[in-house]
């Protein structure tokens, strides 16, 4: 995400003066104009729900599962993947036996999927490596995100379901919103120019 | 015993105390210049009062427990509610308009968002009750700049302002049932372009373009004039008329620079009826207060007449003023 961030934010002509490989975690861009602050995914929500950063970009798998409180006007269309329920077997989904075990990064999002269909779930909340819990048999099922999906069926496992698909969005506190209307104005038209032209091509 | 403390509560101490006592002081005696009487309610109540007043969303926050009866009682969560009821029924008798002013904590179990981590919140807020019309929305807007220059946040302010009747009226127009008006509703208030765009495409009318720049509807004067270009039901032009009327009057005033329109701001569609506000300030990471017209509300106790308040959050403005003060020393 944050190369092709990055590289969609140059295509703006906003730069970053010493490359993103130093290891400090703010930087000014070649203006002055902005400070960019590197954090991980998770982190951005809350940085820019707080107000400590204006202007965010993540993912929208993120922001499902944080289910912070911020404008989102501008889908860039980077980093494009899906949030899927995956199984060792296709009928998995309509042979369900009272119960389902869920192994996931993203305890909200398969919660809320599962919740809206009344079905109940166990959700097994996990870090990384998702795809070994339904091999071992920790989980039936997982919700995970899935850009080719070689990683599921080297593990023996396909999708299932798909529940969103899931791009890089650009995320606006709301307090900033009001309080630096032109500035922000300013930041999301230079981008929202650089997605119609990748539209385009 | 335990030493710890629950989410969302804190201590005040010394300096800090001090300071929120003053940012309390300077609220109150503007209040009490524009002849606003005190009122202190009570902090528990019946819950139905506050599902009436606040819908059931909003009510649904608050903490709730039983009477000795069975009845379900909250730790009020607002103060408007219960000033309502008591202007349509202790006070059903006395002469209007009536002005009411108050300090007092407010409780929610659930915080809207993350950033809003305080359970318990002291709201400064203030009721114009049985008189309608611009004079008394300009009067309360008036209010919330005078408390906030007071505070020295002259240049660090920003209040928006909306007609909840512009949203009402193209939602009308374009008959949408509930549930996709709510849709529209949560697209705007997040300002979700791409989706917005996706969902009016499937309304085959021009007044479903009104709102389908949805990071364009906050300005001056300019955004009133651009969604006339869309609009033509007349519930929604009415609407903008009264907004545009305001606006003259606040350029007029010289608060130009502090005000702004919002016509994206539809976050309490439930509880307002026509004018509806919200303050930011510097330094802060969501609103410090909001208020509006509720010309709904009293009639649900007995007697409908017009009304319109707003509230400050006392402890998110002390925040504030606490570190512009470390920060200039």
């Amino acid at each position: 995400m944050q190369e092709s961030a990055l590289a969609m934010l140059a295509r703006a002509g906003i730069c970053l003066t010493d490359g993103v490989n130093s290891r400090r975690l703010a930087l000014m861009d070649e203006t002055g104009q902005y400070r960019f602050i590197f954090v991980k995914p998770a982190d951005v929500p809350v940085y820019v729900e707080h107000g400590i950063a204006d202007c965010g970009i993540v993912g929208r798998d993120v922001l499902l599962e944080s289910e912070a409180d911020l404008l989102l006007p501008l889908d860039l269309g980077i980093s494009r993947c899906r949030i899927v329920v995956a199984a060792a077997n296709a009928d998995a989904m309509t042979n369900v036996q009272g119960m389902i075990r869920v192994a996931t990064k993203y305890a909200q999002i398969a919660r809320a999927h599962f919740g809206a269909r009344g079905i109940p779930v166990e959700i097994i909340q996990l870090s990384g490596s998702v795809e070994l819990a339904p091999v071992l048999g920790l989980a039936d099922m997982i919700v995970d995100l899935v850009e080719t999906g070689v990683t599921l069926s080297e593990n023996g496992l396909t999708v299932v379901e798909e529940i969103a698909e899931s791009t890089g969005r650009l995320v606006v506190n709301r307090a900033s919103y009001q309080l630096k209307s032109d500035e922000v104005a300013r930041f999301v038209s230079v981008l929202e120019a650089v997605v119609k032209l990748d539209r385009i091509t | 015993m335990t030493s710890r403390i629950p989410a969302g509560m804190r201590y005040y101490i010394g300096a800090e105390a001090r300071l929120r006592r003053t940012v309390e002081d300077v609220a109150m005696s503007v209040f009490q210049a524009w002849d606003y009487e005190e009122v202190i309610t009570p902090s528990v109540d019946y819950y139905d009062l506050f599902e009436q007043g606040m819908g059931q969303r909003e009510a649904q926050r608050g903490f709730r427990f039983t009477d000795n009866d069975g009845r379900l009682l909250a730790l009020r969560p607002d103060v408007t509610s219960s000033v309502a009821r008591m202007a349509a029924t202790l006070l059903s008798e006395r002469s209007r308009p009536l002005r009411f002013c108050y300090a007092a904590p407010v409780f929610r179990q659930q915080t809207q968002s993350h950033a809003e981590w305080r359970r318990e919140n002291t709201q400064l807020g203030c009721e114009l009750i049985g008189t309608g019309g611009k004079p008394a929305d300009l009067e309360v807007l008036r209010l919330a700049a005078e408390i906030l220059s007071r505070l020295n946040l002259q240049s660090r302010y920003r209040i928006t302002i909306n007609n909840v009747e512009v949203f009402n009226g193209v939602a009308a127009h374009l008959n949408l049932e509930e549930r996709a008006r709510e849709q529209l509703r949560r697209l705007i208030d997040t300002r979700e372009t791409a989706e917005l765009q996706r969902f009016l495409q499937s309304y085959d009318n021009p007044e479903a373009r009104a709102f389908s720049q949805p990071t364009q509807l906050t300005g001056k004067r300019n955004v009133i004039q651009a969604a006339r270009d869309t609009i033509t039901n007349a519930r929604s032009l009415a609407a903008l008329d009264s907004l545009e009327e305001l606006w003259t009057d606040i350029e007029s005033l010289g608060l130009k620079n502090s005000f702004e329109i919002d016509l994206g701001d539809v976050s309490s569609l439930d509880y307002y009826t026509g004018l509806s506000l919200k303050i930011f300030v510097h330094g802060a990471g969501s609103s410090v207060g909001r208020g509006g017209r509720y010309d709904g509300l009293t009639g649900s106790f007995g007697r409908a007449e017009p009304a319109v308040g707003f509230v400050l959050n006392l402890d998110a403005l002390t925040e504030v003023l606490g570190r512009n003060i470390a920060q200039e020393k």
